[in-house]
């Protein structure tokens, strides 16, 4: 690691203060992408900026059919929500039980790894991301390779999820590191369908062909002739692009049925 | 790894071509440049801050043109050495055809190269797309180079 200097704030104004008046500053949530970064020494931040002493940014609540997750809430703690039961699923698989019980939502979020599962929720779900200056719709966050619609220095502060009336989360994890080499998340509110995917572009996405297939008929054989355009999907050691596109409409099927037979059940 | 495209530039080849071996106008379009100088004939030296999520590597790549058929084609040697990530090398073939009388540019292009070190170890997953990335806003602000200047001149 390169030395740096260490800040911890108590409000998101002081965070935003430090951050411009660094030379080269990096937000700190969870640690568990920019601090094996740097003890690699692949980043050499001037200053680093802990966002976990913010007043405020930890914790759930829930209002008018929507749960709102603070930025620094630990991926164990949604886990352990019942609010909604999709959301806690997907949390629980995240990773390992030290990155449950280390990394947060908004650094998930805020990184926007190709690779990582709570962006899937977000498109998914309905979100809106809240930041210290605006409220972001999740449709329009996530923008592409480690990019979001943040702008330098903007801090996101909590997500708001709208509780779906039954949903899914398929995923097809990386055997080491859990990472979604593929995940997708169906969600119903009644009569629609959302699907957000993740693992198989360059950030998380709506499969929209597959949205309409389903709103028409809610079956796993909906997706059986939905073109997946995997062209620009992410191709390296794990999975080809084409081979993540069959995975797509796998995972949306599996999804698809475990809604299914819990509707049924 | 391998990459491979073709581009529309509305000007004609020789304005192309004198571009695509401008060392200003490459270090313009390659994201994250932060300098581009000539140190021999058909040979540049590039400092480039790649910048991939968490990750800033910077890196020196020396650039060697071999292979030149002018206002036709290139191969563009280039070599990435040292810096705390790792080390690459790789080559891009580029060629220029005319179209629409001459008045346009087609450029097509085909990209190799490998990587070692540690971004290859830690980073492998996520190579691919960077690189793909990289390449993609090349040759965007590439395009954008020329339509920005021809539009007030004409």
């Amino acid at each position: 690691m390169y030395a740096f200097s260490y800040h911890k704030p108590a409000t998101a104004q002081e965070a935003a203060d430090l951050m411009a008046s660094a030379d080269e500053g990096a937000y700190l949530a969870g640690g568990m992408t920019l601090v094996p970064t740097l003890k690699q020494r692949l980043a050499a931040p001037s200053d680093v900026i802990d966002l976990t002493g913010i007043h405020g940014l930890r914790g759930i609540r829930t209002l008018d059919g929507k749960v709102k997750v603070g930025a620094t809430t630990r991926h164990a703690e949604v886990a352990a929500n019942e609010h909604i039961p999709v959301l806690a699923d997907l949390a629980g698989r995240i990773g390992d039980p030290h990155v449950r019980n280390c990394g947060t939502l908004g650094g998930s979020v805020a990184n926007s790894d190709p690779a990582a599962d709570y962006p899937a929720a977000v498109v998914a779900l309905d979100a809106t991301v809240h930041t210290n200056k605006r409220a972001i719709a999740g449709d329009e966050f996530f923008k592409g390779l480690f990019e979001t619609a943040l702008e330098d220095g903007e801090i996101v502060t909590a997500v708001d999820f709208r509780a779906p009336s039954a949903a899914a989360y398929a995923k097809f994890p990386n055997p080491a590191s859990r990472y979604a080499v593929v995940g997708v998340l169906v969600a119903r509110y009644g009569d629609q369908v959302r699907v957000g995917v993740t693992g198989a572009g360059p950030c998380a996405f709506r499969a929209a062909n597959i949205e309409a297939a389903l709103a028409a008929d809610f079956r796993p054989g909906a997706v059986d002739d939905v073109g997946i355009d995997y062209g620009d999907f992410n191709a390296d050691l794990h999975a080809s692009a084409e081979y993540r596109g069959h995975l797509v409409r796998v995972l949306a099927k599996r999804a698809v049925a475990q809604i299914g037979s819990a509707d049924s059940g | 790894m391998r990459q491979s495209g073709e581009h529309r530039i509305p000007a004609p080849r020789a304005e192309v071509w004198r571009a695509l071996n401008d060392p200003a106008v490459l270090r313009r379009c390659l994201d994250g440049c932060r300098s581009m100088r000539a140190v021999a004939d058909g040979e540049f030296v590039a400092e480039v801050a790649a910048k991939v999520g968490p990750v800033r590597a910077p890196f020196t790549a020396d650039i060697a043109l071999c292979d030149v058929a002018p206002m036709v084609s290139y191969r563009l040697e280039v070599r990435v050495r040292g810096g705390v990530a790792g080390f690459a090398k790789g080559s891009a073939s580029v060629r220029l055809a005319e179209v629409e009388n001459g008045r346009e540019t087609a450029l097509n292009y085909s990209i190799e190269g490998a990587i070692g070190g540690k971004l290859a170890q830690i980073g492998s997953r996520l190579v691919e797309s960077a690189a793909r990335k990289m390449t993609a806003s090349f040759f965007e602000r590439f395009v954008a180079d020329f339509a920005a200047s021809a539009a007030p001149a004409r």
